[in-house]
């Protein structure tokens, strides 16, 4: 009974750090960057939505689709500002820029909305009902099914739509794809658009699990270890990433110590960089010269 | 040569007459300022030069502030020989962090020293009986002897030198032959490879200088503010001193000082507006990556000879 109620727990966490892994895989897959400013981007979507709520008064749904809109002009806002102009620079200066967009805009929050945590809505019940003596939390469930929900839109996206054609076309090969006539800067925009869009939906659903202040951006370490987990290149990767890291990281925390949960993940992160780079379900990485 | 014995006279012509000319809180403010260049000085090493990203810094910033002041807590070895071993310490961690994940390069090394930085941190905050844990620990004073150094007027005595000593130190190594070797690394490490560069080796040694020079830095700057927090020695903070080596300049040891002086002095110039403090500091790190990727100390007249 207990290992089922661990798992329900861990379920809820795993999603929502596949969730987050989903953003940094789309980003890295599509335009090359590992995105240092992701957990940023999640926190502002999340302070996007209680904004409208708090300061203009929106219902939860229209706040939603109105966080929503905001966050696909924060996504042609890095792109135009961070990401075109440093196109051309080395691998270095654009991690570097993902850091410094990602900082810029947890102090934008700290600034304005103090650094304090705010209370955010659930989008279910988070009172726990008893199903078959498992203790159930509606709020938590939705989580999951978000996550699903999210992962096979985007595969849908992905594998049906012409634009989702063209973002894996320019994934696969750069240079090919533009000589059929896909726009590769058109694409690098969608990706960083659909990215923080996706933020924003994560920010949504994990704020009232968590404490929605301007460093909740530090989840994203999660998300980097589930993306980790997965091979980082992978979509559906991402999201058993992050189910099979929140597993090991309930049971460590249930059966070993609480307190080293946290250490055990991030050991995780650092182990599989070192023994097995490519992920658990990635191929294996040939470096080409 | 006349030129730089010149130079030397009016750096030590300057050094005596600060404290004469300076207030006590300016002192220490100088202080700050000369002990982070040492921690940017690092990033200056290993990002700047080698081209390797650090998320770590903060990490070892952390292990050498925490080790010295907890041997001279529990084992009674002064500061002024701790931090030095500390340092040292630090430098072999580095060492073989470096040779563990130096493998893979670029975002993996980011994100490697992403995860030691925070597990360092982690273990700091669980390890209470040597660290005190979540409250932190008080710093035993900079003792000489029987004498205590505790005002920031004493202390700069011991700090600037050796900052100053320890500059001297790295900006020679950077146009030596294992400087070279690193700028070779940077620019392609295929091509480094094939001129007989151990490029794992070289580029473990700069991670090694980096975390010496993170150790110590920290090391100097433990009893300056007297107190270590844990919460200061975080991702956040990694970040923060990555910015100082962006805003004042990846590939030179003069941008580490401008950049850390630039992160210490903001707040006196920003006094009424606290709230803004970190935004400013993030804008400004912002502009710089775009506009100018090579920092401030780029903007020198003869910007070649740093390359």
């Amino acid at each position: 009974m207990l290992l089922v109620q661990i798992i329900m727990s861990a379920l809820t966490n795993g999603a929502i750090y596949g969730l987050i892994a989903l953003g940094f895989v789309l980003i890295y897959k599509g335009t090359g960057v590992v995105n240092f400013g992701y957990g940023d981007q999640v926190t502002a979507g999340a302070y996007f939505a209680l904004i409208t709520m708090t300061f203009f008064g929106m219902q939860y749904w229209p706040a939603v689709i109105a966080a929503v809109l905001i966050s696909v002009l924060l996504g042609m806002l890095i792109y135009g500002l961070f990401m075109w102009p440093l196109r051309n620079q080395s691998l270095l200066a654009r991690i570097i820029a993902t850091l410094a967009y990602g900082t810029a805009l947890r102090e934008l929050l700290r600034a304005y909305m103090g650094p304090n945590a705010w209370p955010f809505p659930f989008l279910l019940s988070p009172g726990a009902v008893s199903v078959g003596g498992i203790l159930v939390v509606p709020a938590n469930l939705a989580i999951v099914a978000a996550a699903l929900l999210v992962l096979s839109l985007l595969y849908l996206f992905m594998e049906r739509t012409f634009m989702g054609k063209a973002i894996l076309a320019t994934c696969d090969n750069r240079l090919g794809a533009s000589l059929i006539g896909v726009r590769v800067s058109n694409v690098f925009l969608s990706i960083w658009i659909l990215a923080s869009v996706l933020a924003t939906i994560a920010g949504i659903l994990v704020a009232p699990l968590l404490t929605l202040s301007p460093d909740m951006g530090l989840i994203g370490i999660k998300g980097f270890t589930a993306a980790v987990l997965g091979g980082f290149t992978s979509l559906p990767g991402a999201v058993v990433g992050g189910l099979v890291l929140g597993l090991l990281e309930a049971l460590a925390g249930t059966y070993v110590s609480s307190a080293f949960k946290d250490v055990f993940s991030y050991g995780i992160l650092f182990a599989i960089i070192l023994v097995r780079p490519q992920g658990l379900l990635g191929p294996l990485l040939v470096k080409k010269v | 040569m006349i030129v730089r014995l010149a130079f030397s006279a009016i750096a030590v012509g300057l050094f005596l007459l600060a404290p004469h000319a300076l207030r006590d809180y300016q002192l220490f403010q100088l202080c700050l300022i000369a002990a982070t260049a040492v921690i940017v000085l690092g990033l200056v090493v290993v990002t700047g030069m080698a081209g390797q990203i650090s998320l770590a810094q903060s990490a070892f910033v952390a292990l050498g502030s925490y080790s010295s002041a907890i041997l001279a807590d529990k084992c009674h070895i002064p500061l002024w020989a701790g931090i030095p071993v500390s340092a040292v310490v630090a430098a072999f961690v580095g060492f073989a962090l470096g040779q563990a994940t130096l493998r893979v390069a670029g975002h993996y090394l980011a994100l490697a020293t992403l995860a030691f930085t925070a597990i360092v941190q982690l273990i700091l905050i669980h390890a209470d009986h040597l660290t005190g844990g979540a409250a932190g620990m008080p710093v035993p004073g900079f003792a000489i002897g029987s004498l205590v150094l505790s005002k920031a007027g004493q202390l700069y005595y011991v700090v600037v030198p050796a900052v100053a000593a320890v500059f001297v130190m790295v900006a020679n190594l950077l146009r030596s032959r294992f400087g070279r070797m690193l700028a070779a690394i940077r620019q392609s490490e295929t091509a480094a490879a094939s001129v007989g560069i151990d490029v794992l080796r070289c580029k473990a040694m700069a991670f090694a200088a980096s975390a010496f020079l993170g150790a110590l830095g920290g090391g100097l700057l433990a009893p300056l503010t007297s107190y270590l927090d844990p919460a200061q020695f975080g991702i956040i903070q990694a970040i923060s001193l990555l910015a100082m080596a962006v805003i004042g300049g990846l590939r030179s040891p003069v941008g580490a000082v401008l950049g850390s002086a630039i992160f210490i002095l903001l707040p006196d110039v920003l006094q009424h507006f606290q709230t803004y403090l970190g935004l400013v500091f993030a804008l400004l790190l912002c502009v710089s990556i775009i506009v100018r990727p090579d920092g401030l100390a780029s903007l020198r007249v003869n910007p070649g000879r740093s390359r």
